[in-house]
């Protein structure tokens, strides 16, 4: 499907009226599969947040190239912002992302339990249905939260720091899960990761957010050895 | 077992108060699960507290505006229901507010705890015709509940049931994962208002029926039961609920039985039933690691 999934044009984010990230001006194609990167507390999470709406835009806009009422974005959160208390089995979890599309009052049906299925069969987490949600390990628990993401049946998948406390292993398995989602499915993905060797395996463009401002490149020159050394030292 | 017999015959004397403990106990543990979830156990304390402290406030009102108010009338039930109602909800909304600054949430809800406390003992005094009745009215008399009062909670309680289980999953969304709520376009401030609303009603009348400390009860403990014991969010639900109702009636039967005051042999049958869960699972799982062992 080509076009233009997302425009942002000259936009400021941050919070109670205090700029984070200012003058963001790019565009995120459908099926492109793009990383937020860069030092800590520069604001790649901030614009993540502004993207999803969750926080408002200080200037500019965000245009959308699809209808966010009836066709919301898949969005996978930090795990850790989920509460443990909550009694949840994964295949609970799961078909909460069915409820981006389901009408006030419309209970969930045959059809939203059999999509639940199937995502959870697309991350590789079927015969885990049952099980506590909380009793997985963390590589797991952000399957299931990408499963989620998917039973919203989205255009546009976005992650925050997916791979975040897991280890080099599952990250690895995350990683190829998205390139597959992103090849294989055409979805498009914008994800924040630190990750960046995982990352450069996987995406072909990235946005590199630092000093309150951002700048959109192919993944090889945005992430040339010379420039991540500068930033971040020796990977 | 005569004793069980009596209770439940259709001619009992007191079949209203029964059947409203087990109404305060069966609907108070579900909306109570909200209070566990959202870690709001604290608010718990201080609502029925500041429900008190409403009562009082509306009969003080009442009586320097108006005049002397008539006991024994629906009207003074609607009074104490308005007065109990309209605190209750304020003070929800308002610490609600501040609940997400958690470093002092302890202190606000010590605080509001204790100034609700003050209140009503003040407002009683400013009151120059407050007497005894006035004191059963803050404090919950469900052995004086009537066939209109049970009816009316009957029907607050179906109402506020079914909207939670039509909005389970909306509930669930907002407080399990507000971000997603949000992303979803769903109004989150509307659905928690909903839900608050919903929680000051219930409170507010389980406070009129059976008191600050049966209420507090019902909504804490019943869910802390559940949760132990269930493993998905219908489930916790239901058996909250079950729970709720179960040791209502038991602890009934027990203050009929013993002759004991009903609202603490409720309460402390709840707790009883909680600490054989909580040392039946820690003896399952040590057994566990010692056979694993």
């Amino acid at each position: 499907m080509p076009g233009t999934l997302l425009t942002l044009r000259d936009v400021s984010l941050g919070y109670d009226g205090r700029v984070v990230i200012e003058h963001l001006s790019f565009a995120v194609e459908y099926g492109e599969c793009l990383a937020l990167v860069g030092p800590n507390g520069a604001g790649k999470t901030t614009l993540l947040r502004g993207i999803l709406g969750l926080i408002p835009v200080l200037a500019g806009q965000i245009e959308y190239g699809f209808d966010r009422s009836t066709s919301p974005p898949g969005y996978v959160p930090q795990r850790d912002t989920l509460d443990p208390i909550f009694p949840l089995t994964v295949f609970e979890v799961v078909l909460m992302g069915t409820y981006g599309r389901l009408a006030l009052l419309r209970p969930v049906g045959r059809r939203q339990r059999q999509l639940a299925a199937d995502c959870l069969e697309r991350v590789g987490l079927a015969d885990l249905a049952n099980r506590p949600f909380w009793a997985l390990s963390g590589g797991q628990k952000q399957r299931v939260l990408i499963a989620r993401a998917l039973a919203v049946e989205p255009n546009l998948l976005l992650l925050d720091e997916p791979t975040a406390g897991v280890d080099p292993g599952a990250a690895t398995a995350i990683m190829d899960l998205l390139a597959r989602l992103n090849r294989d499915q055409g979805l498009t993905v914008v994800l924040v990761s630190h990750h960046l060797r995982l990352v450069r395996s996987l995406v072909r463009s990235v946005l590199w957010v630092e000093d309150g401002s951002a700048s959109k490149g192919t993944a090889e020159v945005m992430l040339a050895p010379e420039r991540i050394m500068d930033v971040f030292g020796p990977l | 077992m005569d004793t069980l017999v009596e209770i439940v015959s259709p001619g009992f004397l007191q079949r209203e108060a029964l059947v409203g403990s087990v109404l305060v106990g069966y609907m108070c543990a579900p909306v109570g699960v909200y209070f566990v979830l959202r870690r709001m156990i604290f608010l718990g304390v201080a609502l029925p507290q500041i429900s008190a402290a409403g009562i009082a406030f509306a009969f003080l009102i009442y009586r320097t505006l108006v005049g002397q108010h008539q006991h024994f009338v629906p009207n003074e039930r609607l009074l104490a229901m308005l007065g109990s109602l309209s605190w209750t909800l304020v003070g929800l909304l308002i610490l609600a507010a501040f609940a997400r600054h958690r470093d002092t949430v302890e202190a606000r809800i010590g605080a509001t705890y204790a100034i609700a406390a003050a209140a009503t003992i003040l407002f009683l005094a400013l009151d120059p015709a407050a007497e005894a009745h006035m004191v059963n009215l803050l404090k919950g008399d469900i052995l004086a509940t009537t066939g209109p009062s049970l009816t009316l909670m009957a029907g607050v309680f179906g109402a506020i049931a079914l909207l939670l289980l039509a909005f389970r999953k909306e509930f669930l969304l907002i407080s399990f994962d507000r971000d997603l709520a949000v992303v979803f376009g769903k109004h989150v401030g509307l659905w928690d208002s909903l839900l608050y609303l919903m929680i000051g009603v219930t409170i507010s009348l389980g406070v009129m029926t059976a008191g600050p400390m049966v209420t507090f009860g019902f909504l804490v403990i019943p869910p802390l039961t559940a949760r132990i014991i269930t493993r998905r969010m219908l489930t916790f639900s239901l058996t909250a609920a079950a729970l709720g109702a179960i040791t209502a009636f038991a602890g009934f039967y027990c203050a009929y039985r013993f002759d004991l005051p009903l609202g603490p042999a409720e309460v402390a049958l709840a707790s009883l039933v909680l600490a054989i869960v909580v040392v039946t699972r820690g003896l399952s799982r040590v057994l566990g690691r010692w056979q694993a062992a």
